[in-house]
């Protein structure tokens, strides 16, 4: 028998009872919905956490420097010297170590970038050759630093995507050549460089609002030593590096390095003024929470499948029993038992897709409204799509069998003297 | 009679109902022919197995003892398929309470058997509108049941019988639900059919004002046929 020929015998039972056969798929709806919307946010959080590994690769590991809170042994005058964070020793210890391919350095400058009387949201950091490279920047216009512009300590700089215009506003079309003036010290731009993923560097805001200098020009152009604060209460900062970005040669011992690193740097300073983070653990432990966020949104999804499925059994195994008389008729006029089984079977998997459908709109709109609301990615897959669909039919079947059955089996004698 | 074919022979037929351990015999041993384009009518006081009689004839019931012969072939071994294949084929069934689906129209009810039938749907549709100008009722084809009143539900039920041209109709007190004119209708239709396409009826009826309105009368009482058979 065609599915039309089912259709015409029995699907005009759930629109006549719209109601009903929308309560019935409550169950179905939500636990889809969940599938989906669970699906999508954990499928978005992943698809975040590999962009951000994407950026930076994953065979490096961060060493930063921590402010602290206050001077350690304060001199007499009001002036205190804070004295922290990664040197130059620090620098050549880790290049000593095994698996280490090269350390790319950062120092920013603390004192502020002014235009006038205004502060600019900008930073300007003396980097070493490699630092493009290693935090995955584009050069889009000119050039990166080169090897000449360390070893004769010019006086240029690359700017990141969103300098030009809060320097120049938008007026400026070309801005290769052009010179910025920071502190007393003018920097001819080279190249303009750009940052897709918005990588977040600890200690660094956005790179797009960076400028950067050769490392040698910032140790010659400007001082270690940065007076912070008002004249009367200043504090001077000597930093020697904010920022070591570490790459190894063999990822696979990646964990082991980094101890060495945590060791090397508890023995070699003092105070906590250091921090250490292997994205790749980062991505990692995200992928463990992750998990465990699928296994229980998961878990709810598949109860309430269950319980969707029994209540859509309830509901069909009232049917057979209202609708009697009719099985007894067709039997009468020649239904064999399968025809009538097939009748209620295909009515509750009709059901339960509908209720699947419903129930992926519903994930949809879920996975929508979280991300807008909290920011958190979604994707939804197509793949979760077809499985739901899937799902929702099986569960149709697995719980539509039953009552088809007891349909079918009805003595049509008995079924017949129904009212 | 005789020289008509011969479509059902019932031998000895019997029927007894299990309570538990407490048999009820219903139908003690029935010996009946009935021959094609016959007319007949089963009578019978309340509880005399007019029904279950019926239902045997139709194969919806099995006898648990005797045989029933249908175009010479003993029933009793027939496949549950097979015989809702013949359900189908050979037999159009009406009942008293008209039996339709509320929720299909009036052409979709007379499909039905055809769609168990396996008619294709141009046929089908083309057939069933042809039906129901047949009983008067081709401006209906689309009201559903509920539009209907009894006598227009009982024609559609008619209708819906003769979907697949079946050997022989058995219909189970089909006035029973109508009033005195409708019900008057409703045997001239059967008449009409019997007259015109020479269609066999088998109607179990308590109306005795029927009674002459049949080539024979099978009476049934307490469980055996008192007159009629041949
Ligand atoms: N399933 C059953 N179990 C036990 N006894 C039954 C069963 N079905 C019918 N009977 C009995 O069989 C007898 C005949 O029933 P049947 O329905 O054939 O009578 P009937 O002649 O059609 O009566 P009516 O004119 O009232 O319709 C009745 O006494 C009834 O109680
Ligand atoms: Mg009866």
């Amino acid at each position: 028998m065609l599915l039309r020929d089912l259709y015409t015998l029995s699907m005009h039972n759930l629109f006549l009872h719209k109601i009903r056969s929308f309560l019935t798929s409550l169950g179905i709806i939500f636990g889809v919905g969940s599938v989906i919307s669970m699906l999508a946010i954990s499928g978005g959080a992943k698809k975040e956490a590999l962009a951000q590994i994407d950026a930076m690769g994953i065979d490096k590991i961060i060493v930063y420097s921590k402010a602290k809170e206050q001077s350690n042994t304060s001199s007499s005058s009001s002036t205190s010297v804070l004295d922290y964070g990664l040197n130059y020793s620090d620098q050549n210890n880790i290049l000593k170590m095994e698996n280490i391919k090269r350390v790319t350095t950062a120092r920013r400058l603390r004192t502020p970038i002014t235009k006038g009387l205004e502060t600019l949201d900008i930073e300007l950091f003396w980097v070493s050759l490699h630092f493009q490279e290693d935090v995955n920047c584009d050069v889009i216009k000119g050039r990166w630093l080169t090897p000449s512009d360390f070893e004769n300590s010019s006086t240029v700089c690359v700017i990141g995507r969103n300098v030009k215009r809060k320097i120049f506003g938008l007026g400026e079309k070309e801005i290769v050549g052009k010179t910025i003036t920071v502190g007393k010290s003018n920097l001819k731009v080279v190249g303009v460089i750009e940052n897709k993923a918005d990588t977040k560097l600890e200690g660094i805001n956005n790179l797009n609002d960076s400028i950067f200098i050769p490392s040698t020009t910032g140790v010659s152009i400007f001082t270690e030593y940065e007076m912070i604060g008002s004249i009367s209460s200043a504090t001077i900062h000597h930093v020697e590096n904010d920022l070591f970005i570490v790459k190894v040669d063999d990822l696979e011992v990646i964990d082991h390095t980094a101890k060495r690193i945590s060791a090397f740097m508890g023995r070699a300073h003092k105070t906590k003024d250091w921090g250490i983070s292997v994205p790749l653990n980062l991505l990692r432990k995200k992928e463990a929470t992750q998990n465990i966020f699928t296994i229980v949104m998961g878990s709810i999804a598949g109860i309430s499948l269950i319980v969707g499925g029994i209540g859509i059994m309830n509901i069909m195994l009232a049917n057979v029993y209202e609708r009697r008389k009719e099985i007894g008729t067709r039997r009468a006029i020649g239904a064999r038992k399968r025809d009538i089984l097939y009748q209620f079977l295909i009515e509750t998997v009709f059901l339960t897709i509908l209720g699947g459908l419903l129930g992926i709109g519903l994930g949809i709109g879920i996975a929508a409204a979280i991300t807008h609301f909290s920011g958190m990615p979604s994707e939804v897959s197509v793949i979760s799509i077809v499985g739901s669909m899937a799902i929702s039919g099986i569960v149709g079947i697995v719980f539509g069998t039953y009552p088809a059955w007891k349909a079918a089996n009805e003595n049509p004698i008995k079924a017949l003297k129904a009212e | 009679m005789s020289a008509s074919r011969e479509i059902i022979r019932l031998e000895n037929l019997e029927k007894t109902y299990f309570k538990k351990s407490l048999a009820v015999p219903v139908l003690k041993g029935i010996n009946l022919s009935i021959y094609e384009g016959e007319f007949n009518g089963i009578m019978g006081t309340s509880g005399s197995g007019k029904t279950t009689m019926l239902n045997i004839l139709g194969l919806l019931d099995v006898p648990t003892g005797g045989k029933y012969y249908l175009d010479g072939d003993e029933v009793e071994h027939f496949s549950d398929d097979h015989l809702a294949g013949l359900r189908n084929r050979k037999i159009g069934y009406i009942f008293q309470s008209f039996n339709l689906s509320p929720n299909l129209t009036i052409g979709q009810n007379i499909e039905v058997p055809m769609i168990y039938g396996e008619i294709p749907k141009r046929d089908r549709v083309k057939r069933a509108k042809e039906l129901a100008e047949s009983v008067g009722l081709g401006h209906r084809l689309n009201h559903r049941p509920t539009e209907l009143s009894g006598g227009e539900c009982q024609r559609t039920a008619i209708a819906r019988a003769l979907a697949n041209k079946p050997a022989y109709l058995l219909a189970d007190e089909p006035t029973g639900n109508l009033d005195e004119k409708t019900g008057e209708e409703i045997m001239r239709l059967f008449h009409d059919l019997h007259e015109q396409q020479k269609v066999t009826i088998v109607m179990v009826t308590h109306n005795p004002e029927l009674e002459t309105q049949f080539n024979r009368v099978i009476r049934l009482r307490d469980g055996r046929v008192v007159s009629g058979n041949d």
